[in-house]
């Protein structure tokens, strides 16, 4: 018969529960943490208690567009700005001021960004920025593309660090990014914690 | 005037090739309203710009 058991912890904040070895069906054990926390399932003898144990579960995901055009300098490196969200589960992206996304949990971040501009008489490339420096570089287009777009697995400790994307282009002036959810994005969300 | 346009009447030799993700100078921009700078400078025989010489460019 379902039920519902409350566990208060201590100050260590560890709660252990121990199944009943004659359990002749899988145990379900539902945790809800603080907005923000992760919670860990960690068994402690072997065997594949926990198919959860390790998962993000709900960590940190977010994703934003750029609803402005950002102004690509010729021949430079740009910050691009995402300024609308579409969801930002645990308020870690800066949609305002530095368009940076700094998770408050550590953990595995699979990154995604896409931005669309008139890219079709010069290079262009797209690069994710960890704190400030270039880290991952995208795909380096000729003379032939308006999108470029890049995906990467990124560590980030959840304190300090924090990613940004950055557009090269040399297409000879300045030119605009689109401004659509469809075009001009960028998205990241914890596939595995630290 | 861009900085990339100021760069290249002060060396006229250089080109689009210079400032790319293989080349030596690293032109960007933070997005926080400052503009355009020069954040990386490793040409081999030109050296880097000074202030005076870029605002002399119109």
């Amino acid at each position: 018969m379902p039920g519902t058991l409350k566990l208060k912890s201590e100050a260590g904040g560890s709660v252990v529960l121990t199944a009943n070895t004659n359990a002749a069906t899988d145990l379900t054990v539902n945790i809800s943490p603080v907005a923000g926390t992760l919670a860990t399932l960690v068994a402690n003898t072997t065997g594949p208690y926990f198919a959860q144990g390790g998962v993000a579960g709900n960590g940190p995901a977010f994703s934003a567009y750029g609803s402005s055009a950002t102004s690509l300098t010729n021949g430079g490196y740009t910050k691009v700005a995402f300024q609308t969200k579409e969801f930002d589960t645990n308020s870690n992206f800066d949609n305002t001021t530095n368009y940076r996304f700094t998770p408050t949990v550590a953990g595995y971040y699979q990154v995604n960004a896409g931005v669309a501009a008139n890219f079709s008489s010069g290079e262009s490339t797209i690069y994710i920025y960890k704190n400030g420096s270039r880290f991952k570089n995208g795909q380096d287009n000729g003379a032939v593309s308006y999108q470029v777009n890049i995906s990467s697995l990124i560590y980030l400790n959840g304190s300090s660090d924090y990613i940004e994307i950055y557009v090269y282009q040399g297409t000879g002036s300045a030119i605009n990014t689109n401004t659509s959810s469809q075009a001009c994005w960028f998205q990241a969300s914890m596939v595995r914690s630290a | 005037m861009a900085l990339y346009e100021k760069i290249i009447a002060i060396y006229t030799d250089l080109t689009i090739s210079d400032f790319s993700p293989r080349g030596t100078i690293v032109i960007q921009n933070d997005n926080d309203g400052k503009g355009d700078y020069i954040k990386e400078w490793n040409h081999p025989t030109h050296a880097r710009p000074t202030q005076e010489q870029l605002d002399a460019i119109n």
